[in-house]
């Protein structure tokens, strides 16, 4: 670690000290994804303590629409598929398919996001507002987080397909591209943990 | 990295596939449900079928199958901590009931060491459904204490919910309930709030006078009292007005025995200025802190206390309604939490 004094200035940046040989980005990814695992086991825990202990309806069975959470559960899990495809695009230095496959990650995660609107507005209309009853209160907060993750990500994702018309992206950026795909799968696992326990569940 | 391996792009086809395919069988379960593979299992299968999913997209979309260790010991640790997270905090809310409702002996202890009058406790412990049929028929049958509530199918108005709140009079039961030696639950059956008042009072007609308490019953809000408890107070002494066994104490078959135990201006300082210290309720010893609810309005708090006294056990023997300017006028006192906790032993509770 100690500096070398005598070594001539090939470069004036000292070498930064490194545990291991991982790219930060990713390993910093990673432990933030774990924090963030931590986060949402909370709140899908707070979810099931309180859950049958609403004393007023709406009550789950009331308002979730099973097939329509389907389609948009199947909607996120094609996105993360198209998502590994933009990897491999920009892996392979092919700007224009990491563009295509990008843009369909996005594209299906408004559409994912415009479901949840759409549920959400439906939820309220059925009298299920956030203050409603403990059903309402926990499932918005653990929803919305999710939904918020999702809007996150819908905004990386077309920030990363303006940064490849602003300089020559190529296989040796696609680090970034992938911290972002883990970002976006991550997303993804938790609602595959969401729709079973907080949706699916509800109807056995 | 170059020499990385990486799934190939046929891999993520099969992967996506597979995801596709799992998450229509068990929207399939759900959509049509299996009657032959029970519910235990159906809920063991949901759960499988979603930890599949999870492990694939973690292994062949994140790459963690063939990446680096370090990424997945990071992961893992975050997802031991988040598990025990998880559990914890279940097993908190889940854990007191099971293990409470395991020991009834608790009641039993309760009635040894515990100045709990025995009508109470028989109450408690019968719930008023194990007596002898002679018994029965001989005492009527208590009224249905629970609070219905019946949402609106659509619209976010609170003021078209209806409240049922049973309610609380006090019936002059003192004749019958010496004959039938149920007292509360003779009192109990004396008025009825409900739609179905007129079954309520046929029902009580075995010579319990209908009429008396039901001039008495309208001199307070049972709608408002139920809606602030639902607001206020649910949160840890449940709907039921049960508590959590070991965390917070039941209201329901408690209150009201504080109640005639002389406590009335000792429920409207619980109220307004909380309680600190332990207490045993029904055997069990609570040791929380009852947040000072003074910010509440002097109306509010009269309600919630006429709720509470009332909606499980019946009015209690010469009950008179909580009125506001009485809280107004406790409200003066600005007791402590500590000194609150005192009058409890005061009362001898």
């Amino acid at each position: 670690m100690s500096a070398q004094p005598a070594a001539p200035a090939a470069s004036e940046q000292p070498v930064p000290y490194r545990a291991t040989k991982l790219p930060d980005v990713k390993l910093l990814m990673w432990v933030f994804l774990a924090s963030d695992t931590m986060f949402f086991g909370s709140l899908i825990g707070t979810y099931l303590a309180y859950k049958d202990r609403s004393l007023v309806g709406p009550l789950p069975v009331d308002v979730f629409d099973i097939p329509l959470t389907t389609v948009s559960t199947f909607v996120l899990l094609m996105s993360s598929f198209l998502m590994v495809l933009s990897l491999h695009a920009i892996r392979q230095n092919d700007i224009p398919k990491f563009r295509l496959w990008t843009a369909g990650v996005a594209f299906f995660g408004s559409i994912f996001l415009g479901f949840q609107v759409y549920e959400f507005v439906h939820f309220v209309n059925a009298g299920l507002s956030i203050h409603q009853n403990l059903f309402g209160t926990t499932f918005f907060i653990l929803t919305g987080t999710h939904g918020v993750h999702v809007t996150v990500g819908v905004i990386w994702l077309v920030a990363l397909i303006m940064d490849s018309y602003l300089r020559p992206l190529g296989a040796k950026d696609s680090v970034y591209v992938e911290i972002a795909g883990l970002y976006w799968h991550f997303v993804d696992i938790v609602w595959i943990v969401i729709f079973t326990v907080v949706y699916l569940v509800e109807f056995v | 990295m170059a020499n990385q391996k990486h799934s190939s792009v046929a891999t993520y086809i099969i992967v996506a596939l597979i995801l596709g395919v799992i998450t229509y069988i068990e929207f399939a379960i759900v959509e049509y449900p299996q009657e032959w593979l029970g519910r235990n299992w159906t809920l063991f299968w949901l759960v499988a079928l979603s930890v599949v999913k999870f492990i694939m997209v973690i292994m062949f979309f994140m790459h963690l199958k063939d990446d680096d260790r370090t990424y997945t010991g990071f992961f893992s640790s975050g997802m031991f901590i988040s598990m025990a997270t998880f559990v914890a905090l279940t097993a908190m809310f889940i854990l007191p009931r099971s293990v409470a409702s395991t020991r009834p002996d608790n009641v039993v202890a309760g009635a040894a060491s515990h100045e709990v009058p025995q009508d109470v406790l028989d109450l408690v412990e019968t719930s008023g459904l194990s007596r002898s049929p002679a018994a029965q028929a001989d005492s009527p049958r208590p009224a249905d204490r629970s609070v219905q509530i019946t949402p609106p199918l659509a619209g976010n108005d609170a003021s078209s919910y209806e409240v049922t709140v049973p309610g609380g009079a006090p019936a002059q039961a003192s004749g019958e309930a010496g004959a039938s030696g149920d007292a509360t639950a003779a009192a109990a059956a004396g008025s009825d709030q409900t739609p179905n008042e007129e079954q309520a009072s046929e029902q009580a007609a075995g010579g319990t006078t209908a009429e008396a308490p039901a001039a008495t019953a309208a001199s307070w809000d049972a709608e408002a009292g139920a809606s602030v408890y639902t607001a206020n107070c649910v949160a840890c002494h449940q709907g039921n007005g049960q508590g959590i066994p070991g965390a917070f104490p039941p209201l329901a078959d408690h209150a009201t025995a504080v109640y005639e135990a002389g406590g009335r201006e000792f429920l409207m300082d619980v109220v307004l200025f909380g309680m600190q210290g332990q207490i045993q309720v029904n055997g069990m010893a609570y040791n929380g802190l009852m947040p000072a609810w003074g910010h509440l309005s002097d109306a509010d708090v009269a309600n919630v206390l006429n709720h509470i006294v009332t909606a499980w056990d019946g009015p209690p023997a010469g009950f008179a309604p909580y009125q506001a300017d009485e809280v107004a006028a406790q409200r003066g006192l600005g007791l402590s939490a500590a000194e609150v906790h005192a009058m409890r032993a005061d009362l001898g509770l």
